[in-house]
């Protein structure tokens, strides 16, 4: 846990934010994965509920649980 | 990072700001609601609000799981915290929503043993190393977070962990978006998707919308470039006289959502008959409660609770504010006697409440305006 993430008064919380933190797959454990985020802050990271990860994959986390794959996107300010 | 740092580009921002002024129908108003507290703090944060025209209006939707809480299930949560023996565990946002007299953190001021957890595995993690000690999750939040708790229960069933139960808060988006719908002083041009939500249940529940209420509906991400580009999505949409629902956050969201996670929530959760959303009222079906099949999981059977639905303070526009009929500044006790650290309501607690998000990033701006 972060407790600069998720403080009851100054912090940012990202559970209640309903946010997702996009990571980084670093090592594959049995059921959960070591993930870094765009800080290299290193968490464990459960991933029973997405398909087969790799290392390098970003997945989407939230709530210590990766809740989805990421894939690539559309070019930011294209025309669709 | 990748899928991060290309959506935060500044020169980026500028072409979508331009793009939309082009998109505009001159003389007309446009509102747009986003449904998450994640977006309404991200306008806010990323300053959004000011690339828009003046035409272009946000209003703020439901979408913070906090600010939804009503008091009656705080009291309830503070009434498990203070029994004998339990270690209470919750989301760090929860600590400060007030309840009738106390909030979580008063009750932990007072002896309770109230613990912050950023995971309901945490506190599955507590319970295994407490065995002597009856340790509870209060769960809260949308499709997002109800998977956690899922696993987290099929965890604690799979490795027979017997003194861990969960107040069950976890509520479902598409009844209240419904409900403010049906509202007859609701007047909204179109929806900003929440996008993590959608990452779970996909898109196809939000069809509705355009299907029974002609409203177009664009899933957006939460990085800047998301929301402009989903706001540029919803124009066009009105300009070119389409409505449909469309997805801007495809890098994460599936059409169809996570069928994983879709299918752990269905063995553990089943919908309630009728859950009290503060400022909303009580709408039907838009909560979620464990399963018969986890009943044994439930702390609201294990502890007895009050129960005892408390009314909001009658100073709180909460309920106007979460609706959309006011700005969170126009408020009587908005800034004054409700600040985010003198929490009123509880669109002030939450970071991503619209009140904490305007008093943090929008006042100074709102007050050079009054001038």
């Amino acid at each position: 846990m972060k407790p600069e993430r998720c403080d009851p008064v100054t912090g940012h919380c990202i559970t209640c934010g309903d946010e997702g933190i996009v990571m980084r797959v670093i090592e594959l454990r049995d059921d959960e994965a070591v993930c870094a985020d765009e800080l290299r802050t290193r968490h464990r990271v459960a991933i029973d509920l997405v398909g087969p990860v790799a290392v390098g994959d970003e997945v989407l986390v939230h709530a210590g649980v990766a809740i989805g794959h990421l894939r690539a996107a559309a070019i930011v300010g294209a025309r669709e | 990072m990748k899928f991060v740092d290309e959506f935060r580009n500044a020169q980026l921002g500028q072409v979508l700001a331009g793009e939309i002024l082009a998109e505009l129908e001159p003389g007309r108003q446009y509102k747009v609601m986003e449904v998450c507290g994640g977006h309404t703090h991200s306008i806010y944060k990323y300053g959004i609000d000011d690339l828009l025209p003046a035409n272009v209006e946000l209003v703020h939707g439901p979408g913070c799981p906090v600010c939804v809480i009503p008091m009656g299930r705080v009291d309830d949560g503070i009434a498990v915290a203070r029994h004998e023996g339990v270690i209470f565990t919750c989301f760090g946002d929860m600590l400060r929503v007030p309840g009738s007299e106390y909030t979580l953190l008063d009750a932990k001021a007072q002896g309770a043993d109230v613990r912050m957890v950023y995971s309901p595995l945490d506190a599955l993690r507590i319970a295994r190393e407490n065995p002597d000690r009856e340790v509870v999750f209060f769960a809260i939040g949308f499709e997002t977070t109800a998977p956690s708790t899922a696993l987290t229960l099929k965890r604690a069933r799979a490795e027979g962990i017997c003194n861990f139960s969960c107040v069950c808060n976890h509520v479902t988006i598409v009844p209240p978006l419904r409900a403010l719908l049906e509202s007859p002083d609701l007047r909204l041009d179109g929806f900003i998707g929440p996008g993590h939500v959608c990452t779970v249940v996909g898109a196809r529940p939000f069809e509705f919308i355009p299907a029974d209420y002609g409203r177009p509906v664009v899933i957006s991400g939460f990085e800047p470039l998301d929301v402009l580009q989903s706001i540029l999505m919803i124009l066009r949409q009105l300009s070119q006289g389409r409505c449909e629902v469309e997805n801007q956050y495809t890098r994460v969201v599936p059409y169809e959502g996570n069928l994983r996670a879709l299918e752990v929530m269905a063995e553990v959760f089943e919908l309630r008959p009728h859950f009290e959303w503060r400022g909303l009222g009580f709408i039907s079906q838009s909560a979620l409660k464990l399963s018969e099949a986890y009943r044994e999981f439930d702390a609201e059977e294990r502890f007895s609770v009050p129960g005892v639905r408390v009314a909001d303070p009658k100073a709180c526009q909460c309920g106007e504010v979460l609706k959309g009929v006011i700005k969170p500044w126009e408020c009587k006790v908005f800034g004054t006697a409700c600040t985010p650290e003198h929490a009123i309501g509880t669109c002030m607690v939450s970071p991503e409440g619209a009140c904490a998000a305007y008093y943090n990033y929008g006042r100074l701006t709102r007050a050079q305006e009054a001038v």
